[in-house]
């Protein structure tokens, strides 16, 4: 079938004229069928001796003569030109139709139709205005034909050829307008099509590029990457996992977290964090794993599609090992210095409170006057390291609330035990109340409250020159109480109020001198506070004084009477 | 009957200034400075009334010394104070011992609470 397909297929640049000459194909393939037929049945007959043999002999010769000039125009079709073949096999055909009957059958009479098929198929096979060619070249004959015989030509017959000539011209016309603007149509979409299809394929291209440059960087990136999808399956990893963990990334990717957090080189301590987080959905930022001898920071990112919707988590793992190392001797430093500064301090003051308790004989009025400035200016000294100490503390994250049961009149008491001489030294009245409404004990941080409380009292007496400083415990509502340190010293510019709580900062910067201290007093206090899960507040008006206000959330122990609904 | 204190600290000055303040109110005092000494002294006979134990010291640790101490029933009515300038070593310990001390410690702060002591078993 695909070979019969080629042989009358011809391909050209016009798809018009190859439609035209596969027709012309289809014709000559049927004509030549006919007349190879007509040669079998000839051959037949003369070998069976049935018929006059002169008539059979002519019907032979004349099949073969078809079959010849049909393969010759096939050849002309197929070679050189559609058209040439096309109008030499109508006049071929009408050849034929002229002497396939009498003369006057011809030119006159029944045989007549047959030459409205060259017209027509003129108007397909060679062009639409073609066919009034043949109308004419068969008008001529026909009229040649009748004259020859001596009759008139047969004008009505004429006229017929004609205005098949014009029926043709005008199917063919429209068919070849149809063909042609469905070729425009045809060319259009392929150029739609083609121009898709560029786009498409840029697309791609891009999206691989962009693809490729994503993996590029996430495999550049030197902390290790893990992607998860919303059921906690990795998806994706860089290289750089596999040097911190240890691991071949095929058994980091297609692994569930779970599964990933039974490895036994994870420390259990660590494994019950990493739990912790996708169970209670919660990333705290930069929590720390132990990863056999290695210290990891892990960081987790929840991934939300363009409809906010989340579609997994990203896990970064950070060797934090180096850094974990320097936090620790760095805490052993601040160890040692701690105890290796305070030690020669307490010696000073343990020497110098000797000599003011007159342990080594009398002294005179001078004397003990110098011996309480060595105490005084070691106890500054004292205070600043614990300052400083606790600042590194907290800056370590190792500062920690140790909650236990707290008594209100306590607080105050050992405030008053301990701030109370540093006041009438600057002969200022240190005062305090407590607010009935709060409960006798609570639960907090004894040694905290209390240094919360020293510094700010210790703060409100370097400040103040004249007056008083009074301290008021208090309710503040159902779940909060409150402290509030208030005094009359210089205030603070209210400029200045919004920087107080930093670290290292002093209003005046000449005050550092004047009234001892690196500033870092109030700082502490706010970070204890805010590790307390409270709040400070500061209210000043400049030459009038000072109040800080502290609000801690309120748990009362068991056993307690909370006041508050009491009454 | 004059108390017995033994000061186990390893800084000579803090040792002096503990020693006579506790001098003051009346104690005998022995000074060890080294915890291997300190460790022979407390196995030896006489039990102190009141002891001052550093918790840095040379060789062994107050903290071993702490554990030996509570280990049988020969301290038992001995007051024991720790001294350190770690706070929260102090808070560790403060359930094991009588006092914890945080240093800096004030001659009159220890002259003043050894002075109020008075013999465990008539309590």
């Amino acid at each position: 079938m695909n070979y019969l397909e080629r042989l009358i297929t011809i391909s050209t640049a016009d798809p018009n004229d190859a439609r035209k000459r596969k027709i012309l194909n289809i014709l000559l393939a049927g004509t030549g069928a006919v007349s190879i037929v007509a040669i079998i049945l000839s051959v037949y007959l003369l070998t069976t001796g049935q018929q006059q043999a002169a008539e059979i002999n002519i019907i032979l010769w004349g099949s073969i003569a078809m079959f010849v000039g049909i393969l010759i125009i096939y050849a002309i079709n197929y070679y050189y030109s559609g058209r040439v073949a096309a109008s030499l096999f109508l006049i071929f055909l009408s050849l034929i139709f002229t002497f396939s009957d009498t003369t006057e059958q011809v030119s006159n009479g029944r045989a007549l139709f047959v030459f409205t098929i060259p017209i027509f198929m003129a108007s397909i096979l060679i062009s639409p205005a073609s066919s009034f060619l043949f109308a004419g070249i068969i008008s001529a004959i026909i009229s040649w034909l009748a004259r020859s015989i001596g009759l008139e030509p047969n004008y009505p017959a004429i006229i017929g050829f004609f205005l098949i000539a014009f029926v043709s011209w005008l199917s063919a016309r429209s068919l070849e307008q149809a063909l042609g603007e469905l070729s425009i149509i045809n060319v259009n979409l392929d150029r739609v099509v083609a121009e898709r299809t560029q786009a498409l394929a840029e697309s791609l291209s891009r999206e691989r590029i962009e693809a490729g440059r994503n993996q590029a960087i996430l495999n550049s990136i030197a902390d290790g990457v893990i992607v998860f999808d919303k059921n906690w399956n990795a998806t994706l990893a860089n290289p750089a996992i596999r040097g911190m963990l240890d691991i071949p990334i095929e058994l980091v990717v297609q692994k569930n977290f779970r599964e990933l957090i039974e490895h036994p080189r994870l420390a259990p301590r660590s494994r019950g964090l990493l739990l912790a987080m996708i169970e209670h959905g919660t990333q705290p930022i930069g929590f720390r794993i132990e990863w056999s001898e290695k210290t990891i920071s892990v960081s987790a990112a929840q991934v939300y599609d363009n409809q906010r919707q989340n579609i997994g988590t990203v896990i970064v793992f950070r060797d934090f090992t180096r850094e974990a190392e320097v936090e620790r001797l760095k805490s052993t430093f601040v160890g040692i210095v701690s105890h290796e500064l305070r030690t020669p301090l307490n010696a000073i003051l343990g020497y110098a409170e000797m000599f003011k308790e007159t342990v080594y004989g009398p002294m005179n009025e001078k004397q003990v006057n110098m011996a309480d400035r060595i105490i005084k200016n070691t106890q500054r000294l004292l205070g600043l390291i614990n300052d400083l100490l606790d600042q590194a503390q907290m800056e370590a994250g190792k500062l920690t609330i140790n909650a236990q049961v707290v008594k209100t009149a306590d607080l105050l008491e050992s405030l008053h035990g301990l701030m109370d001489k540093s006041a009438s030294d600057k002969s200022l009245k240190l005062t305090s109340e407590i607010d009935p409404d709060l409960p006798d004990a609570f639960t907090g941080d004894p040694a905290r409250l209390q240094q919360i409380l020293v510094n700010l009292v210790n703060n409100a007496i370097k400040f103040t020159e004249h007056g008083s400083i009074h301290v008021r415990l208090f309710r503040h509502d159902d779940n909060n109480w409150g402290m509030e340190v208030s005094d009359t010293g210089q205030g603070i510019p209210k400029s200045e109020i919004p920087f107080i709580f930093d670290t290292f900062r002093q209003v005046d910067g000449a005050a550092t001198r004047s009234h001892g201290g690196f500033g870092l007093g109030l700082s502490i206090v706010k970070q204890l506070v805010t590790l307390m899960n409270g709040e400070i507040k500061a209210r000043s008006k400049l030459t009038e004084g000072s109040t800080f206000i502290i609000t801690l959330p309120l748990i009362i122990p068991e056993g307690i009477s909370t006041k508050w609904r009491d009454t | 009957m004059s108390k017995l204190a033994l000061i186990i600290e390893d800084d000579e000055d803090l040792a002096n200034i503990f020693a006579e303040a506790l001098r003051r109110v009346g104690y005998d005092v022995e000074n060890v400075t080294d915890g291997k000494a300190a460790q022979e002294r407390i196995r030896a006979d006489s039990v102190p009334f009141l002891v001052l134990l550093d918790m840095h010291l040379p060789h062994i640790s107050g903290k071993d010394l702490l554990i030996e101490m509570k280990k049988g029933e020969r301290f038992s009515n001995t007051w024991i104070m720790i001294t350190t300038a770690d706070a929260r070593l102090a808070e560790d310990f403060r359930d094991q011992v009588d006092f914890a001390m945080i240093k800096p410690i004030l001659f009159g702060q220890l002259r003043d609470l050894a002075a109020r002591l008075k013999p465990k078993d008539q309590i």
